[in-house]
């Protein structure tokens, strides 16, 4: 049971807070959101776009009730300020993940920024998109030297504990 | 008239006693009459006698005076900390500079990158590129405000849109595509 609270003490506190209040918050989310349907891509600081990649995939399963909708509509208009995007939102972007169940978003984090603040920067961008692709991590191929040699040993190991189990269990 | 002393820091009990003073004068002017006795506070707190002196001492020996006397209140080190107990400080691990080992080399370029973060030349490479295609895109549309209800894609020169590429908005670049952009 909670029997004080320290004012300047945010430990387990799990809700940013960003620009001036909670309204200036929906409301940079509006345009970082606004931004990110037009442009596809989006770099901004990373807690902005860790905030904004949920309410991204939010307006995507909203997109896939459909244009006939009347909640989803709404959403639509309230969400992305310049009226053009509304048709974008829903005759390009959920075509697009039809077949998939979420995941539609990217983020990444960048270099920090150039400027004096050195902010912690990402970026974050619908998959599929026309542009030409971030550099993404990427594990190695299974079909290199090193990662067939690991194969093989995991294989080896496998195959003794399996022989030793089998050896057990007649004396038990 | 009860007036309450509270024990100063010794720069101000010059001026206060100054004050105090032009206090008692003006007070003397007004009531000609009125009784020179000298005042002193009706609640007196722990201190040295500041008022009860004859102000007709020079300035700088009671200011010195009073300075000596209200050092008791400051703190001050003992002992000089010898240089061994000054560099155990100084060089105390939680002062020095860390030392990043997450640093990798990126496979494309050979630049240094983190490894939680994205190559900085190569992600460099990509925003001019983007940068580049966001600009005819613009041209292309003509104003703002228009974005189309169907899907874009970019061709470089000497392309052309595939079977399944059919239908989409197409953004041209007058260069050769890079190597790093495949087509798929």
């Amino acid at each position: 049971m909670r029997l004080s609270v320290a004012a300047a003490i945010s430990h387990g506190r799990v809700f940013r807070r960003l620009g001036l209040g909670p309204e200036s918050r929906i409301h940079l989310l509006q345009n970082l959101l606004t931004g990110l349907v037009r442009h596809e891509r989006i770099e901004a600081s990373w807690a902005r776009v860790d905030e904004l990649r949920g309410y991204a995939e939010k307006l995507i399963d909203c997109g896939k009730l459909g244009d006939t909708n009347e909640r989803a509509m709404r959403m639509a208009d309230f969400w992305l300020t310049e009226k053009d995007l509304i048709p974008k939102l829903f005759h390009v972007l959920v075509p697009r993940y039809q077949g998939q169940n979420g995941g539609y978003t990217r983020m990444l984090q960048i270099p920090n920024r150039n400027k004096q603040d050195r902010a912690k920067m990402a970026v974050i961008e619908y998959k599929g998109n026309c542009l030409p692709p971030l550099p993404l991590p990427h594990r190695d191929s299974n079909l290199t030297l090193l990662n067939q040699l690991l194969q093989g040993l995991r294989k080896d190991q496998e195959a003794s504990t399996h022989s030793s189990h089998t050896v057990q269990t007649p004396e038990i | 008239m009860p007036v309450v002393m509270v024990l100063p820091w010794p720069a101000a009990q010059g001026l206060l006693r100054k004050c105090w003073e032009q206090l008692q004068r003006k007070v003397r002017q007004s009531r000609p009459g009125f009784p020179s006795l000298q005042w002193g506070p009706a609640l007196a707190v722990q201190g040295p006698a500041i008022l009860t002196e004859p102000a007709n001492d020079t300035n700088g020996s009671k200011e010195i005076s009073s300075f000596l006397e209200s050092i008791f209140w400051m703190a001050a080190p003992q002992n000089r900390r010898s240089i061994e107990v000054n560099r155990c400080r100084r060089r105390n691990p939680h002062k020095l500079i860390k030392v990043k080992n997450n640093r990798d080399i990126s496979p494309e370029c050979g630049h240094l990158k983190q490894k939680h973060v994205l190559c900085g030349y190569c992600y460099e490479k990509v925003c001019k590129e983007t940068a580049e295609i966001r600009r005819q895109r613009e041209k292309q549309e003509g104003g703002p405000f228009k974005a189309p209800t169907v899907e874009t894609m970019v061709l470089y020169l000497g392309e052309t849109p595939s079977k399944q590429d059919q239908g989409k908005r197409i953004i041209e670049r007058a260069r050769k595509r890079p190597s790093w952009f495949t087509q798929n």
